[in-house]
């Protein structure tokens, strides 16, 4: 190899550095908060921003609220009150089976996936 | 102009996964919420391939939509079921015999008493239970082709505590056969994976602390593995001050009073992985460890006590990261 060919490898090896760098920055803007109904995103908020989120649709009400780095459903209209009980998180996600409402937290987290 | 050649070869080998590309589709199946995330060459053809299987599979495994062959069976005592449910009925009738009734796929009858699967909760009586639990008796079930009968009238089967874990065997499979080597399938909690991350790590699955949302027992390096969870925290009711969950007993026809919280396995099979947390979950403590000690050569255990005491077997205490003071059981323990 000459001279030039190790010029050409060190770009190489340079650009992906700089790229994978790029894609390691780019999710990791702080922890985001993504509410979806049924196939549809209704919104994305960050995690580290206090706020409260009526939802009405179609199937019902869910009123999300954004506190202290946690994200939780305070109050829903739907039968079994199973995303009020699934309680306060920063990582994973609440689900709504009845009103097809997903809050999740995506970015950097420790984890991947939560088993339950 | 030769160079160029190993030059794009090593761009490809350097971005990984930047070159090829990450798509995660989410959607609704089987009463709960599912995830599949892909990297690879045309992930999302790969995730809509996968999402395909799902539905197929949730109609051919369903006991309440009246187009399954499942709830045919239920009803009539026999009916054709689709192959994949034939199959996923005698993997369950096969962990009935080696966890000894723990794992039992035919109390429907009796979970419909409680309420569970129309979430109409209520407290049956003494009587209803019995009638009903009299005529659990997984035995007479016969498979001949891929007709069913259940030979036993009142019997009901359900996949519930089964399905999801085949079903992300068979995604992973599905992946696997589109080319696909890194992804992370999320059934409603049951997690499976293939390989490791798109950047080669291992993926991190979190396990959820069943005494606060939000919190985790602990953090699990994997690949190629499923971790499954069950405990009587998912799905519960109160009467009278008195706390009712969802896990049957089959041998009693009450709720497993198990002295567990929630019990994880972490294995390479994924039905295997869901049939087992059931049944260990039944079992208790003690007589689960044992299982584990007799049986456990692929699969690991994780359980948190009644008493906030956490468990986990040699296998996992490599791959565990915990805030808490875990107990690491080993096999010759139990020789
Ligand atoms: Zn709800």
């Amino acid at each position: 190899m000459n001279k030039r060919d190790f010029i050409a490898i060190g770009v190489v090896v340079l650009l992906s550095v700089l790229g994978f760098v790029f894609f390691a920055l780019k999710g990791s803007g702080g922890q985001t908060v993504k509410i979806s109904v049924g196939a549809r995103v209704y919104g994305t908020y960050p995690l580290s921003e206090n706020r409260e989120l009526k939802i009405k649709t179609d199937a019902g009400y869910n009123l999300v609220e954004i506190k202290n780095g946690r994200v939780f459903v305070k109050d829903a209209d739907c039968k079994d009150k199973s995303c009020v009980k699934q309680g306060e998180i920063s990582g994973g996600s609440i689900v709504c089976l009845p009103h097809k409402l997903v809050v999740e937290v995506t970015g950097e987290g420790d984890f991947d996936a939560v088993a339950r | 102009m030769k160079r160029i050649i190993p030059l794009l070869l090593l761009v490809i080998i350097l971005c990984g996964c930047s070159v090829t590309s990450t798509y995660s589709g989410s959607f609704f199946a089987m009463d709960t919420y599912m995830t599949i995330t892909v990297c690879g060459n045309n992930p999302e053809k790969a995730v809509k391939k996968a999402e395909a299987r799902v539905k197929k599979l949730d109609e051919a495994f369903s006991a309440h939509n009246k187009k399954s062959g499942v709830y045919k069976l239920n009803k009539n005592g026999s009916a054709e079921l689709e192959p994949d449910a034939v199959e996923l009925l005698s993997l369950a009738l096969n962990n009935y015999r080696i966890t000894d009734g723990a794992f039992n796929p035919a109390m429907l009858s009796v979970t419909e008493l409680w309420g569970f699967p129309d979430k109409n909760y209520k407290v049956p009586s003494e009587n209803e239970i019995k009638s009903a639990h009299k005529n659990v008796k997984p035995e007479k079930i016969t498979v001949k082709n891929n007709t069913v009968k259940l030979n036993n009238k009142g019997m009901k089967i359900d996949f519930g505590a089964i399905a999801k874990g085949y079903t992300s065997d068979k995604l992973i499979d599905t992946l696997k056969k589109e080319g696909i080597k890194s992804a992370l399938v999320n059934l409603g909690g049951n997690v499976a994976v293939l390989g490791g991350k798109p950047d080669g790590s291992d993926w991190a699955v979190a396990v959820e602390n069943p005494d606060k949302k939000g919190s985790y027992l602990a953090t699990l390096k994997i690949r190629d593995k499923s971790v499954i969870t069950s405990g009587g925290y998912e799905r519960y009711f109160k009467k009278n001050g008195k706390v009712y969950h969802h896990i049957l007993n089959p041998k009693t026809g009450h709720p497993a009073e198990s002295s567990l919280k929630s019990v994880t396995i972490v294995g390479k099979n994924g039905t295997y992985c869901d049939a087992l947390s059931t049944a260990l979950f039944v079992m208790g403590k003690e007589k689960a460890l044992r299982f584990w000690a007799e049986n456990g050569l692929d699969f690991d255990v994780i359980l948190y006590t009644e008493n906030g005491g956490l468990f986990v077997t040699e296998g996992v205490s490599d791959i565990i990261n915990s805030d808490f003071d875990y107990k690491v059981v080993k096999r010759s323990d139990y020789e």
